[in-house]
């Protein structure tokens, strides 16, 4: 029997697809806009990350591309009465992620055009040229930055204030996060997320960057976590009035903001009508171009009642460049108690040894410099060779920048040297029988690497950059121009190869910062007490 | 994988109207019918005009796209494929007004592309059907590309082999590939603007040869493309195939992959003993080629 292909039902599995999706937009669009007359004008995207959302209130008349060859139809949601206002939201429903989406979303990296021939022929030179151009660029940022906490008024008592409403609702608190891919901040952010659940609090989770958010699966499988994908159907602009509406409708008591511009940009929305809600945030490294989420965190510094942060660097950026009061910024550092001094094994790397195993753990974007790690793989390998030393390393991690480590890796000759293993690997193993471990990037705060790393007695190298200076001894701290951080971390390695003396004060030196880290607090004990605060109706 | 299915039929033709027919009779039989047929006239001088609007009356799904003038295969599919495009269509099917479609060829093709992605996740950027000659016989001119890992997918239930070019005969794309890659180089005139155009959307993925899918192609005689087979009627038609490769290899592989090319084209021709002034013009059109740039069309859907 002969039929028109339009006709032709649907997939079962895209309609199952589409339908999720249009379910996930309504549930948000309904909490925001309770009483109106909803009205959802809906397409096939192609986008496999954002709804591209378009948000008309008041009249709207539909328009040609609203009914174009992507159109999918029209979903009503009668308003509260018959004269409600009108909104409009228009979604291009997001297409499933290809395989190759799920592994990687962002394009492979490629040298700037102009500098193609110039990476071809010498790729240490232009990461010189980069590093400089972005030193630059930091030292004008510098003199254009101003660090100016955003005032804050106390309001007038002849005035009355908003007071939270009664509810049946348990205590909940909304965790905002960058997203939820791999990344020390994210780690720290689903840690929050099982803490706050501990506490007793319920959890809505939050993602201000579309992304395919692989790590969503991770958030603990509990009645009490939500995560609700304002990422893909909200725009920014929407979210303070969402966050209000949600906090007003589940007993939202505290926002908890990792690294979530749009929650910052809510804050005002919820001092001027939410008082009673507690703002909390957690910040790990100041960027280079503009400060990056410390700096927002300065900025709104008098909207939070308390400022988490990984590293005493931290403390001292906020309370001087922003005059934070001492007792809002507190330090917790990101590590367990479990992980403490007492169980600290000895590190491995010994004087003259035969063989030499590197690691290089981080995801394989420019921030954690993967050109240069293969740099100074090649450059370890001719230092070994020299040596006697059998030398073998592992790169760990995903990322933009896989296919070019891959050639780079081929053009030198190390392939049969250095594995490459994607970012699910088993990082505990692999430390535990890596004598060194490089982290020659850009830019870290205290990277939760090299707590690994010294935990399972593995020694790290790092430029010297963010806090890294709080865990490692100087001599492990090599320059951040990119050649200088190939011959120094070869220097720091041949030093300790050669020298029992120098070994040997390096290791008292992690010995000795690993134990003056342990003394101090760690997030889980900084933010614990607060949320069960909240979980019982006190202020943080 | 779609639950959008509005599929249009692009079929251009030059004076053939009784072949032409026979390929609206096959797409009436079709068990997946397309919604619209778009039959681009390139400004026939025979009956097509009168005929395809008698059909018309009947069928509502028939449309005719007079060219003003003859613009070759490639501008007749450029021109089918946007005006298409802006029908709606969801997937094209592109095809000769001599390739008799089978029954089941349209839907079959509609199955792979969605079923593919549905178990594997990929997009294939097209599928292609299987070409028989009118004996029967595979039809030389119009055997796909497959691409070195082709059997990666193969199933005994799901036979596709992954390809990365094919011909415009009983070819079909999803809308997707038009919206990434723009449209066949009208330039082109006629010969290679198909493998151009499958290559180029290949790039995002391979598509599917889909055996199931059989056409059958009304041609006068069974041949390949080969520069061994040149004669005097078919010279014109070797000039634009080594014209546009040349230009297509130029914009791939830089200089020395039309040397390549030429050095191949030219064994070809030595081998057959194509006569000089044949060959003369093959190099003459190869030089055109190598600084033929024609730009290439992207569509817009707003």
């Amino acid at each position: 029997m002969s039929r028109p292909a339009s006709s032709k039902p649907a997939d079962p599995a895209m309609a199952a697809h589409v339908l999720a999706c249009v379910d996930e937009a309504r549930g948000i669009y309904e909490l925001l806009f309770p009483t109106q007359r909803l009205q959802f004008v809906l397409s096939l995207g192609s986008d496999p990350l954002w709804a591209r959302p378009e948000v008309i209130e008041g009249a709207y008349v539909p328009r040609p591309q609203d009914l174009g060859a992507d159109y999918l139809g029209t979903v009503i949601r009668p308003g509260s009465r018959p004269d409600a206002p009108e909104v409009t939201v228009r979604l291009a429903i997001p297409r499933p992620p290809l395989p190759s989406e799920l592994k990687q979303s962002d394009a492979p990296w490629r040298p700037i055009r102009r500098l193609g021939a110039l990476f071809g022929a010498s790729p240490l030179a232009y990461e010189g040229l980069r590093h400089q151009a972005e030193m630059l660029r930091k030292r004008r940022e510098e003199r254009r930055q101003t660090k100016v906490a955003l005032p804050l008024g106390d309001g007038s008592d002849l005035i009355d204030r908003p007071a939270a409403p009664a509810t049946q609702h348990r205590p909940a608190i909304l965790i905002g996060m960058h997203w939820l891919e791999m990344g020390g901040a994210e780690k720290l952010g689903f840690d929050t997320v099982t803490w706050a659940l501990a506490a007793g609090l319920r959890v809505f989770v939050v993602a201000s960057v579309p992304a395919i958010q692989r790590l969503a699966d991770r958030l603990p499988d509990h009645p009490d976590v939500a995560f609700i994908r304002l990422d893909r159907y909200l725009p920014h602009k929407l979210w303070p009035r969402y966050v209000a509406q949600l906090a007003l409708t589940e007993n939202i008591r505290a926002v908890h903001i990792h690294h979530c511009t749009p929650l910052y940009e809510s804050l005002p929305m919820l001092r001027m009508h939410l008082p009673w809600l507690q703002a909390i945030d957690s910040t790990h490294i100041v960027e280079y171009a503009n400060g990056g989420y410390p700096r927002i965190s300065g900025v709104w510094s008098n909207f939070l009642d308390l400022q988490h942060v990984i590293s005493r660097d931290l403390v001292d950026y906020l309370q001087g460049g922003f005059h934070t009061p001492p007792g809002q910024v507190v330090l917790g550092r990101m590590r367990d108690r479990d992980a403490g001094v007492a169980s600290l094994p000895p590190l491995r790397f010994q004087p003259g040894q035969t063989t030499l195993h590197v690691s290089f753990v981080g995801r394989l974007y420019y921030q954690k410099r993967p050109v240069v790690v293969v740099e100074i793989l090649r450059a370890l390998a001719g230092w070994a060779q020299k040596n006697g030393v059998a030398f073998t390393a592992t790169m760990v991690g995903d990322g933009p920048f896989d296919g070019t480590i891959t050639r780079l890796l081929r053009r030198y000759g190390l392939t049969d040297t250095v594995a490459q293993m994607p970012g699910q690997a088993d990082i505990p193993a692999l430390l535990g029988r890596s004598d060194i471990l490089l982290l020659p990037s850009n830019n870290e705060g205290l990277a939760l690497v090299c707590y690994e790393a010294v935990a399972q007695g593995c020694i790290p190298i790092s430029t010297r950059v963010g806090s890294q200076g709080e865990l490692l001894p100087e001599d492990l701290l090599v320059p951040l121009a990119p050649r200088a951080s190939v011959k120094a971390t070869v220097a720091a390695v041949d030093r300790m190869w050669r020298d029992a003396d120098v070994l040997a004060r390096h290791k008292a030196g992690l010995q000795e910062a690993w134990t003056r880290l342990s003394a101090d607090p760690t997030a889980e004990e900084i933010l614990m007490p607060v949320y069960r605060r909240i979980a019982q109706g006190d202020a943080a | 994988m779609s639950v959008l299915n509005r599929t249009a039929a692009v079929i251009v033709t030059f004076n053939r109207s009784a072949k032409l027919m026979k390929v609206l009779d096959a797409l009436q039989a079709q068990t997946l019918r397309p919604d619209i047929i778009l039959v681009v006239d390139n400004a026939s001088t025979d009956d097509t005009a009168a005929l395809v609007a008698a059909r018309g009356t009947e069928d509502p799904s028939i449309r005719h796209l007079r060219l003003p003038k003859n613009l070759g295969g490639a501008g007749g599919f450029h021109a089918g494929m946007k005006a298409a495009y802006q029908m709606g269509a969801q997937y094209f099917w592109i095809s000769d007004d001599d390739a008799y479609p089978e029954p089941g060829a349209i839907a079959a093709l509609h199955d792979a592309l969605t079923g593919f992605q549905t178990q594997h996740g990929w997009r294939p950027s097209f599928a292609c059907s299987r070409v028989d000659w009118i004996d029967g016989t595979l039809c030389e001119m119009n055997c796909p590309r497959p691409v070195w890992d082709w059997a990666r997918f193969v199933r005994a239930d799901a036979p596709w082999v992954l390809v990365d070019s094919c011909s415009f005969v009983s070819v079909m794309i999803p809308r997707w590939a038009i919206t990434e890659h723009g449209l066949p180089i009208a330039e082109y005139f006629i010969w290679f603007d198909d493998a151009e155009y499958t290559r180029r959307i290949a790039r995002s993925y391979p598509g599917l040869f889909v055996p199931e899918s059989v056409v059958i192609h009304d041609t006068p005689d069974n041949r390949g493309v080969n520069f061994g087979l040149i004669d005097a009627k078919s010279l014109w038609k070797f000039r634009y195939g080594a014209r546009n490769e040349a230009s297509w290899r130029r914009r791939q592989g830089g200089l020395l992959s039309v040397l390549a090319y030429a050095y191949g084209v030219r064994g070809q021709m030595k081998r057959a003993g194509i006569p000089g002034r044949f060959r003369r013009d093959i190099y003459l059109a190869l030089i055109k080629g190598y600084g033929f740039r024609p730009e290439i069309e992207r569509v817009t859907s707003e």
